[in-house]
Order: structure tokens, then C-alpha cells, then sequence
């Protein structure tokens, strides 16, 4: 009787040890097998899918869910693919499609009511040094190239862009209200 | 440079400064950054923006382009589709599938195959025409449907004193 009691708790922890050895030893080999199968199945966010399928609805959404399974659910890369005129592989047979959710559709912030006073564009520029000049004849002036393969040059290209485009508004807005000024008076 | 949307943006800068659209000056604030940029917009002829120049910038998503930029007025707008906070609100700065109101088209929305530049000019002619259906800015579309005289006298202003007169 005593003898039996103290073995039903040996047969269980017997049977736990078994256990866990069982599946120390089943999962060690696998190991090195896991990393291929974890990628192969790579989880598609459905809501990708959603999107290509909206920016290009001709697409099967089959064919491209199985193109972000195999590139690792790059959305990105499928769309390049697609709009560099690749056409996507078709979907085995084999493959299923991820369910797609019924995703919420995004709430639009609310817009802060605060408003922020701007500085006017003289101010914000800084060109109340160059208001007095006298506007240089554009047509003469050597245009400067549009594109510079060197970075300050654009950056400066840009810069002087933004400022004419500022300075003959402003001028054009002055001689305007001179015009109208004088017109009134006469 | 080896990020695709940093990429993108740079040709798009390449092409707006190569052959830029009238009225329109845009490039990043600095190339350091690809994602902010700045552009300039000339308010349109025959409109009350007329003689104007506003400065907006573009914030693009690491995404770019599969979602849109936002592009915020950096000066005062009185204009039924920009909040007061300057945020524009039109059709091709919403994603697809982000209208719960369908007040727009699927083909009018963003997509990769916009551009800046459309944006921009898109932009150019909302100034020119706005879209009451679904105001951003309610007490600028009441005015400019029921009294656009005064509608056009706010905007005129607002532009003489961004010009710092």
C-alpha cells in the first residue's frame, strides 16, 4: 500500500522529465531548420495589401500578397515594382491569402485651433536689405543653370529663386498701389 | 541617400528645378533633410491671391510615396479648404481609403504616381477655386459663399501684409 503511494508521484514526475528531455532533444535539431520556415511564411500586414490593391486595383490581390511574402511584406517594393512596369508574379496555387481585417478607417487629427501669427515674408527671408536695390535687368543676367551637380550651388540656386520670386512680388504689389495712389488723385 | 523616398524626392527636386511650373519655387530645406521641404506659390492671376507669394512647407512620411506629404501655409490664409492653422486640406493630400464622407474620387487622391509638382499646382488652383463640400476653414466658406466681397478683402490684405507693406 505504502509502496504503491510514493510511486504514483515517481511515475508523474518520470513522465514530466521524459517529457521535457523528449522535447529538448525534438527541438535542437530543428534549430537551424526554423529560419527559412519563419521567412517563407512572413506575416503580411493585410492592410498593405489594402493599399496597393487601392493604388492599382487592376492587380490581383492574390498576386500581390505572394509578392510581399517574398520580398518580407515590403510595400514599398512591390509598389516600385509595379510602377516600373515589372508585372508581379502570379500566386501559386498553393498560397493563401492572409483574412483581411476590417481596419477602422483613420481618425483625422483635429486641427489645433491656435492660431500663430506669421512674419511677413521680409521679415521671414530677411530681405529688408535688399527692398532699396534696384531691381537687376533679368533678361541680361546670365541665367544661372536650373540644375548644379554641386549641392551649394543648388542650395544657393534655390535660395536666390525664393527671393526674386519674393522681391518682384513686392515690387509689382508697390507699383500697383503707387498706380492706383496717383490715379485717385488725378 | 540609399532610402527609396529619400531617393524619389531628390529626382523630384531634380525635376521641379530643372523645369520648374510657373509660379512655383520648391526644394528641401536643406539637403541634409529630404523630407522638409519649402515652396513658394503665387497666388493665381484674376484672383484676389493675385500678386501674393505664400510660403508653405511639406512634410513627407518616410513612406514617401506610398502616403502623402503635409503642406502647411507659413503665412496667414483666409481659404475655405486651409485650417487657421495653415494645413491644407484637399483631395490629393488624402491617402486613398482615408474619406469616410466619399466626398472625393479615388482617382483624385494621393497616390505614388502624384507628384509634388502636382500637388503644387493642384494647390495654385485651389487657391483660384475653392472647394466649399468640405471646408476646413467653415467661417471662410460661409463668407466666401454668402459675402465674397468681404471674402476678397480679407485675402487681399492678408496678402499686402505678407509682402510687408
Amino acid at each position: 500500500m505504502a509502496e504503491q503511494s510514493i510511486n504514483i508521484p515517481q511515475v508523474i514526475v518520470f513522465a514530466v522529465v521524459a517529457f521535457l528531455v523528449y522535447r529538448w532533444y525534438s527541438s535542437k535539431p530543428s534549430a537551424n531548420g526554423t529560419r527559412p520556415a519563419a521567412n517563407r511564411s512572413v506575416r503580411i500586414n493585410p492592410a498593405q495589401i489594402d493599399t496597393i490593391a487601392q493604388m492599382f486595383p487592376q492587380l490581383n490581390r492574390r498576386d500581390i500578397a505572394w509578392d510581399l511574402q517574398r520580398n518580407g511584406g515590403n510595400a514599398a517594393a512591390t509598389t516600385e515594382r509595379v510602377l516600373s512596369g515589372r508585372s508581379l508574379d502570379s500566386a501559386p496555387a498553393s498560397f493563401q491569402l492572409p483574412a483581411t481585417s476590417t481596419a477602422a478607417a483613420p481618425i483625422r487629427p483635429v486641427a489645433a485651433v491656435a492660431k500663430p501669427s506669421h512674419p511677413d515674408l521680409i521679415t521671414r527671408y530677411n530681405l529688408s536689405s535688399k527692398l532699396s536695390q534696384t531691381p537687376e535687368p533679368t533678361e541680361e543676367k546670365p541665367r544661372a543653370k536650373a540644375w548644379s551637380a554641386d549641392r551649394n550651388e543648388r542650395q544657393s540656386n534655390l535660395q536666390r529663386k525664393r527671393e526674386e520670386m519674393i522681391l518682384a512680388a513686392r515690387r509689382k504689389m508697390e507699383e500697383k498701389e503707387k498706380a492706383s495712389a496717383s490715379g485717385a488723385v488725378a | 541617400m540609399s532610402n527609396p523616398a529619400a531617393k524619389r524626392l531628390f529626382k523630384e527636386y531634380k525635376s521641379l528645378s530643372s523645369d520648374p511650373p510657373e509660379g512655383i519655387t520648391a526644394g528641401p530645406v536643406t539637403e541634409d533633410d529630404m523630407f522638409l521641404w519649402e515652396a513658394l506659390i503665387q497666388g493665381p492671376e484674376g484672383t484676389p491671391f493675385e500678386g501674393g507669394v505664400f510660403p508653405a512647407e511639406l512634410k513627407f512620411p518616410k513612406d514617401y510615396p506610398l502616403a502623402p506629404p503635409k503642406m502647411k501655409f507659413l503665412t496667414d490664409m483666409w481659404h475655405p479648404n486651409v485650417y487657421n492653422n495653415g494645413e491644407v486640406c484637399i483631395s490629393i493630400l488624402h491617402p486613398p481609403g482615408d474619406d469616410p464622407h466619399q466626398y472625393e474620387q479615388a482617382s483624385e487622391r494621393w497616390s505614388p504616381i502624384q507628384s509634388v509638382e502636382k500637388i503644387l499646382i493642384s494647390v495654385m488652383s485651389m487657391l483660384a477655386e475653392p472647394n466649399d463640400e468640405s471646408p476646413a476653414n467653415i467661417d471662410a466658406a460661409k463668407m466666401w459663399r454668402n459675402k465674397r466681397e468681404e471674402y476678397e478683402k480679407v485675402v487681399r490684405q492678408n496678402v499686402r501684409k505678407s509682402l510687408g507693406l
